[in-house]
């Protein structure tokens, strides 16, 4: 308990605040319910409760109470394995339907697993290559789920 | 109402059968991986089932669900660490037994009494679960309304530590339910002229988020550290007649006492196991063999969390209410296969009530067959690398957000709930109540606008049924035992 609920407690007021006040430019109320209601219901009372951790963060901090659960490790490392394994994420959702799964998810597979610190070249291959062909019959033939095809041209 | 006959001849159809072998098998694995748990063993699921008919879906997540209960045992025995958070009880014999060179025997008695609770279990659903929704029917919008109330109030349960952190969650999954059109108008409220963000936020990329890919950030934290790993040689694997005998009368009190506690909303298997655990060493002749090596203190735990399954679903298909984190993932699982749980499932859709009720009795007997007769493989399934674990189940997820609606943009939506995920879970918010949230809220807020615009704009309905006052009545009760609770523990 400390800075950091003060810290969640401040960004969620200032959200809930901010999903309340854009409620006023939703329409005048026609039916006995309109559209604003409930989100102001919903944001005023996270208001409320984000106040409320805000005030048992200070407290705590008076109190010089011990710290709660660990947060996000300082590790540079993990955080270099994390931003990267986002990117990549973030990448695949991008180029899939541009390049088409099986294109692009063996690069991908590959790049997580060195993100995972896989050193066997040779089973970073065979994983990145088999996993991707038997998610595709399993997709496209057992389950009939259509999955992207090349379609950059 | 469910035609049982019909039920079992659907499941056993040699097309439907598979399936559900498949979903107990693969809840099994994920359940006895470490930092899997079966919420996510059933959204991995997800994007393999949305062609299949919602009979065989059904059946292929009720085998998930049981298996993934069933294999939390399984490493909770191996390597002392639970799968799931309902086998956390099971470690504290489970272990000691497995250390003595007799894991085989260990496992065994987890299978029999994990089989028993579940086929109790369901057994208790058949019958308790056609009454509940024949009085649910008569449930008008106020009703449903108080109804949706209690169901919130389950985020007081599963709030983990803090109670502020668990309502903070859970507002912020009701106001996540607000993005999107709203129920009577279809005003896009909070949209910004986005298009994607008109529709709202889809279930099932939150919930992979949430839950799968939130999982997959929390492990890079452990790259590296290697993995635990059990290298003694498994033996024999099922009890003698005698321990059996033995053991007969713990396993079927610990079955109903675990689907007794299944059926209250917001308890699950991780309290009732615990329950348990305590009841049978009370009881027991011999309580101080009990954290070394006791098969009753296997067979307490894993007799009861297996029996929150069939407890779990009587509220879940009856009200439409989830007991716990998995059934939250269960009704949203009905929900995005076109079911829509409460009373008039089983007045619309008997097929598959049926189907649900032969799946899980079913699947608890594979579960028997499967563990006994894969007991060798649990060691090795527990080797496997996360270097290439993880990367398949990234894929998977991504995947399974994209079958959705074949959009990359939930891609997306679940990578960011996965980041958001990852965030709560290491500042100690639950990710549960989010989803219980996004679950809830549109149907509170759909049938709240229902009540008033029939008693055109009079708040006091809400009020005036007995029926709607009862439920008010246990919400207020369900929230104060859930702060008790914590009180409690902290004190503890």
């Amino acid at each position: 308990m400390g800075r950091k609920e003060i810290f969640f407690g401040l960004f969620l007021m200032a959200l809930s605040a901010l999903f309340y006040g854009l409620t006023y430019q939703f329409p005048q109320q026609t039916l006995a319910f309109s559209p604003k209601i409930f989100p102001r219901f919903v944001s005023a009372c996270l208001f409320i409760v984000a106040a409320v951790m805000v005030g048992q963060g200070v407290a705590a901090l008076r109190r010089g109470s011990p710290a709660g659960p660990p947060g996000p490790p300082a590790d540079r490392a993990f955080l270099v394995r994390l931003s990267l394994g986002l990117l990549m994420g973030y990448a695949y959702t991008r180029l899939l339907t541009l390049t088409g799964y099986l294109v692009i998810t063996p690069p991908f597979i590959a790049g997580v697993m060195l993100v995972f610190k896989e050193k066997r070249w040779l089973r970073i291959v065979a994983t990145s290559i088999i996993t991707p062909i038997v998610l595709y019959f399993l997709f496209r033939k057992v389950f009939k789920v259509p999955l992207p095809r090349f379609n950059l041209f | 109402m469910p035609d049982i006959v019909q039920g079992f001849l659907f499941v056993l159809h040699p097309f439907h059968f598979p399936f559900l072998v498949l979903g107990v098998g693969l809840g099994i694995i994920v359940g006895a991986l470490p930092g899997l748990t079966a919420s996510v063993g059933i959204i991995l699921l997800l994007p393999f089932i949305f062609n299949l008919d919602p009979s065989t879906a059904m059946v292929m997540l009720c085998g998930a669900f049981c298996g993934g209960i069933y294999g939390g045992s399984i490493s909770a025995i191996l390597i002392s660490t639970p799968g799931t958070p309902s086998a956390a009880a099971t470690v504290l014999d489970g272990y000691p037994l497995a250390q003595k060179g007799e894991a085989g025997k260990a496992i065994g008695v987890a299978t029999i009494a994990s089989t028993s609770g579940g086929i109790i279990s369901t057994f208790c659903l058949m019958f308790f679960a056609p009454k509940l929704a024949r009085v649910a029917l008569e449930f008008g919008p106020e009703e449903y309304f108080a109804l949706t109330v209690f169901g919130l109030t389950v985020i007081a349960s599963v709030a983990g530590k803090s109670l502020t952190k668990g309502l903070i969650s859970g507002l912020f999954g009701l106001l996540i339910a607000t993005v999107g059109l709203d129920p009577v108008e279809g005003y896009a409220r909070f949209s910004f002229d986005i298009p994607d963000l008109m529709g709202g936020f889809s279930l099932l990329p939150v919930l992979i988020g949430l839950f799968a890919i939130s999982q997959i950030f929390v492990q890079l934290e452990a790259v590296g550290k290697g993995i635990k790993r059990y290298e003694q040689k498994i033996g024999k694997v099922l009890p003698s007649a005698k321990e059996l005998k033995k053991l007969l009368g713990v396993i079927i009190s610990c079955s109903f006492l675990g689907t007794f506690i299944g059926i209250i909303p917001g308890t699950g298997g991780a309290i009732a196991s615990f329950l348990a655990y305590n009841e049978a060493r009370r009881w027991s002749k011999d309580p101080d063999s009990f954290g070394q090596g006791n098969i009753a203190g296997i067979a307490a735990p894993e007799a009861a969390n297996n029996g929150t399954t069939g407890g779990a679903m009587v509220p879940l298909l009856t009200l439409g209410i989830p007991g716990d984190v998995v059934t939250a993932v269960m009704l949203g699982c009905l929900l995005l296969i076109g079911l829509k749980p409460g009373p008039l499932l089983f007045k619309e859709n008997p097929d598959v009530v049926a189907a649900i009720f032969a799946g899980l009795l079913l699947a608890n007997v594979l579960i028997l067959l499967l563990g006994v007769v894969s007991v060798k493989i649990f060691p090795r399934v527990l080797r496997v690398p996360h270097s290439m674990l993880f990367p398949i189940i990234f894929t998977l997820c991504f995947l399974g957000a994209f079958s959705l609606n074949n959009s990359t943009y939930d891609m997306f939506i679940a990578l960011v709930f996965g980041l958001i995920g990852y965030v709560m879970q290491k500042n100690g918010f639950p990710a549960a109540p989010v989803v219980l949230g996004v679950i809830l809220g549109p149907i509170a807020e759909d049938v709240l606008a229902r009540a008033l615009i029939i008693s055109r704009g009079d708040w006091s309905t809400l009020i005036k049924s007995p029926i709607s006052l009862f439920f008010y009545g246990i919400s207020l009760l369900s929230v104060a035992y859930s702060i008790q609770r914590l009180r409690r523990s902290k004190k503890s």
